[in-house]
């Protein structure tokens, strides 16, 4: 079974003088434990895309169906439970609170979450140092470099076992070295956990470490390419 | 961690929360500051007059104090003052033999009250005695010595020592004349008092106008503690009940606005200044909101519930303000205490202030109930200020603020 299945979907921006159609017809899904490039020019949709795919934005017309439920019909007070509990977000800046520690930031989830405190500094603890900040734990997310911070992120969008983790143009402010450790560490970590990474990016160097890429122009997928076979058909 | 969060946000941006925090610090030290000074005037006023005027407890024959009627007396006075003085809350009882009169020199004449008084009695009721700017208060024994206002001085132009005749009506309904020699003139804080009242000595009067020994016009009551004024003035009413007792609240009007409203007065004063602090707080708030509205849109994105991010705003909103009302009390306070064991002299403007009744000295002077009600303001000040911000940041729509472009 799909983790995310989208059909027919749809997105006019109506607030312009001239209305944008950003998604026009997407029809597409995604399995556990894929990690997916969704590429395309600036302006293609894929933001959209992956707004509408964690319940960040109503679509106008389709719907996203994830597990059986179809989010676009959730209200306010659900998406957001939805966003909390089953989603990962990592975006292209802005990922982390400011007055918060690295660690503290990572925990705020599972705060948010109301788990248990010992399961939170267990978490907390394997995800930064995977992420190979366990010595910058108590350093104020200003401290870091860029790269450092997308790292925080990522281990802060996986530290409550989402269904998926959606990532808009991660890497879009990095240099091509914190880009390739922060690939590789998302491909390390979406092994191991087998938690589904969907990310959008224009960078020739991610797409390379995609194992699907999902092209789009103009709100349309024009190619849906499986490079490699993922991990889980490789075991099946 | 809300509040950990709402904390550590009040300090990121320091020098506009600073400037908030003392903008609160000040409107509040000032508003604090002149309501004490305010109470303190009140307080002194209160002082003064129950010092040297009413004293805390004023019994005499109803209907009395409506227009002096001599014969409205209280009779038995002696045995009256001693029921009383057994009470321990008592400090000094006095009884007075008050009647209407006019004052006359060669200069002018004027209405006046003459209270005919028992000097050491009196002395224990009434702080009068201190007040003298000349003579003396019936240190001789001579007959017919009379203690003045300096304001009724200056008007029949006399001095010390001068002669001044007192026309008075006796029991009997007739008018008589009583020559008394000038021995003291003082001066209160209260200038109608000093223009109206003048004392000498009761067996003086008697004799003039026939007044039967061992009775009196008023009995007045001082104590040791003005918290007692009550209890005791309900003993003193159940013990004669037949007589008309009063607490210097009932004799004096103006005191009993003065100590009534006072309080409620300070506090619409001080609210005022919150109001307009209030549009401050509205405004640096909103300010921090729209500087944030990536990460608060990011916060809502991750699943933060716009009911934790409409509380998040508020904590700030609120120890946004308490710092600043905190630093303005801590202020408040010491200067308080400072100018309230010192005082503020205000002499050279204190001409003005005694024709109100108001000593030239003033000690302000605030009660816990203030800081309570002030405490439970500021709150809900804040609270009505964070509304606004806090519900700018939880419109953000979390798709357009995350937006990286
Ligand atoms: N809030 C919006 N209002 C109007 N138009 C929008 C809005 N967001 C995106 N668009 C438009 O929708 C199209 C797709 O945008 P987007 O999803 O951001 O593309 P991408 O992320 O691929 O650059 C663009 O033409 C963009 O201008
Ligand atoms: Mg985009």
């Amino acid at each position: 079974m799909p983790v995310i299945e989208i059909k027919n979907l749809t997105k006019t921006y109506n607030e312009t003088m001239v209305p944008v159609h950003a998604l026009n017809g997407i029809n597409l899904e995604f399995e556990k434990g894929e990690f997916t490039a969704i590429v395309g020019p600036s302006g293609c949709g894929k933001t959209t895309l992956l707004n509408m795919m964690g319940g960040l934005d109503q679509p106008t017309s389709g719907s996203v169906i994830i597990e059986n439920e179809d989010i676009t019909q959730m209200n306010r007070g659900a998406l957001t439970d939805f966003r909390l509990h089953h989603v990962g977000f990592i975006f292209q800046a802005y990922n982390l609170i400011p007055v918060l520690t690295v660690k503290e930031n990572v925990e705020f989830i599972m705060e948010l979450q109301h788990r248990n405190k010992k399961d939170i500094a267990d978490r907390v603890n394997y995800l930064l140092t995977a992420m190979g900040m366990e010595d910058k734990i108590n350093v104020r997310p200003k401290y870091l470099s860029g790269g450092q911070q997308q790292r925080v992120a990522v281990a802060r969008a996986l530290v409550s076992k989402p269904k998926f983790i959606l990532a808009d143009e991660p890497t879009a402010n990095l240099d091509s070295k914190s880009t390739d450790t922060l690939l590789d560490l998302m491909a390390t970590l979406n092994e191991k956990e087998q938690v589904t990474f969907i990310f959008s990016t224009h960078d020739q160097r991610v797409m390379d470490k995609a194992r699907r890429i999902i092209t789009l122009e103009d709100g349309k997928v024009i190619s849906d390419t499986k490079l490699k076979a993922t991990h889980e058909s490789i075991n099946s | 961690m809300l509040i950990q969060i709402a904390w550590r946000n009040v300090w990121r941006n320091k020098t506009r929360s600073l400037v908030i925090i003392i903008a609160v610090a000040l409107g509040l030290w000032g508003g604090i500051f002149s309501d004490a000074f305010m109470q303190g005037m009140a307080a002194q006023q209160i002082y003064s007059v129950i010092h040297t005027e009413t004293g805390h407890i004023q019994l005499n024959q109803p209907g009395f104090l409506l227009n002096h009627d001599m014969q409205m007396q209280v009779k038995d006075a002696d045995r009256i003052i001693a029921a009383i003085k057994t009470n321990s809350a008592v400090e000094g009882v006095s009884a007075i033999i008050q009647l209407p009169a006019m004052a006359s020199t060669a200069s002018g004449s004027s209405g006046i009250m003459v209270n005919g008084i028992q000097p050491s009695d009196q002395e224990k009721v009434s702080d009068l005695s201190k007040l003298l700017i000349q003579g003396d208060y019936f240190k001789s024994d001579r007959t017919n010595q009379v203690v003045i206002g300096q304001q009724l001085a200056d008007k029949l132009k006399v001095k010390l020592h001068s002669r001044i005749v007192l026309t008075l009506q006796t029991t009997t309904g007739d008018i008589v004349y009583g020559a008394f020699k000038v021995t003291g003139i003082f001066r209160t804080h209260d200038s109608e008092f000093d223009k109206q009242m003048i004392f000498v000595r009761n067996k003086d009067i008697q004799q003039l106008v026939g007044f039967p020994p061992d009775a009196a016009s008023i009995i007045t009551v001082l104590l040791n503690n003005n918290d007692d004024t009550k209890k005791v003035a309900t003993t003193i009413q159940k013990q004669f009940s037949g007589m008309q007792v009063q607490s210097w609240i009932q004799l004096s009007p103006m005191l009993q606005i003065l100590s009534g409203t006072m309080i409620q007065f300070t506090l619409i004063f001080v609210g005022i200044i919150l109001i307009a602090l209030a549009f401050g707080i509205i405004n640096t708030m909103l300010m921090a909101v729209m500087d944030r509205t990536r990460e608060i849109g990011m916060l809502l994105s991750i699943g933060m519930k716009p009911s934790k991010v409409f509380g998040m705003i508020m904590l700030e909103t609120i120890f946004l303000s308490l710092t600043g009302a905190i630093i303005g009390v801590i202020v408040s306070i010491a200067s308080i205490s400072f100018f309230g064991h010192y005082g503020i002299n205000l002499s050279i403007i204190a001409e003005g202030f005694n024709a109100f009744g108001y000593s030239s000295i003033v000690y302000p002077t605030l009660g816990v109930n203030f800081y309570i009600m002030l405490a439970i303001m500021v709150i809900i000040i804040a609270i009505i200020a964070g509304l606004f911000p806090a519900r700018r940041a939880v419109r953000l729509k979390p798709a357009e603020a995350v937006r990286g472009d």
